[in-house]
């Protein structure tokens, strides 16, 4: 079904248009590269200050207030130039095995998020002074940098779709 | 003077073609140079927005600066090391590559700017500062970096 998918929106003339535009693709990983480092800088400052290990000194809602509105622009241009590239090569994707990979990251980073915002963000009035935040809000922190290097180097990888585990070539996708 | 013997004398290194020639080298190089490049720019953007009045704008410069400081040189130390294999391995590539020279170019400025005015300027008292020069100092920052990433990203993509 994913495939039916994938198939129809690679016939789609909007979709062959710029995935044969000269630059199309240039402009687009360029700028997807850039708004990388906006959304994965500030992500990461965030974890460690929830891990511990950066801003110890600075109250936690004063970091989120500070940083996430650019954060969420740098997603906004993240997300839409991504979007776009699948969009444009989705039978380049569809059988790529650090895509699939990479958007099961992003699944656990977006899960992971929602959990520390759901749970213990919910006390935060109470530890937000404290230069070593509560066990919980640690690991949300460990948990979230350990998968976003996950995400950026599985980003990276998606170019070496060769370099993959042979069952996922028995698959036989492509 | 050219430095093209100096790029020939680079890809003819054993080093040069280890990477050419095995198979993982180069890709987990590029990734930890990937994950390298959003610690720099998170460290980066943390200084740059508190010049310009933003991010952690109610904790005082200094103390900004110093936070961001180490995680700074480390990733850029990271950067130049895994960068070296990525240039020697295809060193002609890079030498008649103009976004080669665009990105060496707009680095050296901003090293320049980031070790000289802007470091001057995060330890300074911010009353001293006035209110336009961190700005001008902060933009051209996060211009000269940007082109640094631009200019790489190219180098693959159009040489």
């Amino acid at each position: 079904m994913l495939r039916a998918l994938f198939e129809w929106v690679d016939v789609m003339p909007s979709s062959i248009s710029l995935r044969e535009s000269l630059n199309g693709y240039v402009y687009l990983l360029t700028a997807h590269v850039v708004s990388m480092g906006l959304v994965a800088g500030i992500i990461g400052y965030w974890d460690m200050r929830l891990a511990g290990m950066a801003l110890k000194w600075v109250p936690v809602s004063k970091v989120k207030s500070g940083l996430f509105p650019w954060m969420y622009a740098g997603v906004a241009v993240n997300a839409f130039t991504g979007f776009l590239m699948l969009y444009s090569q989705p039978m380049r994707y569809y059988p790529n095995f650090w895509f699939w990979l990479k958007m099961g990251l992003l699944v656990v980073v977006a899960a992971n998020a929602a959990y520390f915002h759901l749970s213990i963000e919910k006390t935060v009035d109470e530890w937000e002074h404290d230069p070593v935040a509560p066990f919980k809000a640690r690991l949300a922190g460990y948990v979230s940098l350990v998968f976003w290097v996950g995400v950026i180097t599985t980003g990276r990888m998606t170019a070496y779709s060769g370099l993959v585990p042979q069952w996922w070539i028995d698959l036989g996708l492509g | 003077m050219s430095l093209q013997p100096f790029f020939e004398w680079m890809g003819g290194l054993r080093f040069s073609a280890f990477f050419l020639e095995s198979v993982w080298p180069t890709p987990i190089v590029q990734c930890i140079h990937l994950v390298s490049v959003a610690v720099f720019v998170g460290a980066l953007l943390l200084v740059d927005l508190r010049l310009l009045g933003q991010g952690l704008k109610e904790t005082p410069l200094p103390q900004v600066a110093r936070a961001a400081e180490p995680w700074l040189f480390g990733s850029f130390v990271v950067l130049v090391v895994t960068g070296i294999p990525q240039m020697s391995s295809t060193a002609l590539k890079q030498y008649y590559s103009p976004f080669f020279w665009w990105k060496m170019e707009m680095l050296l400025l901003g090293v320049i700017l980031t070790v000289t005015i802007r470091r001057k300027m995060a330890s300074t008292e911010e009353s001293q500062l006035g209110p336009v020069w961190p700005k001008v100092v902060a933009l051209t920052s996060i211009a000269l970096w940007t082109s640094v990433t631009i200019g790489a990203r190219l180098i693959g993509l159009l040489s």
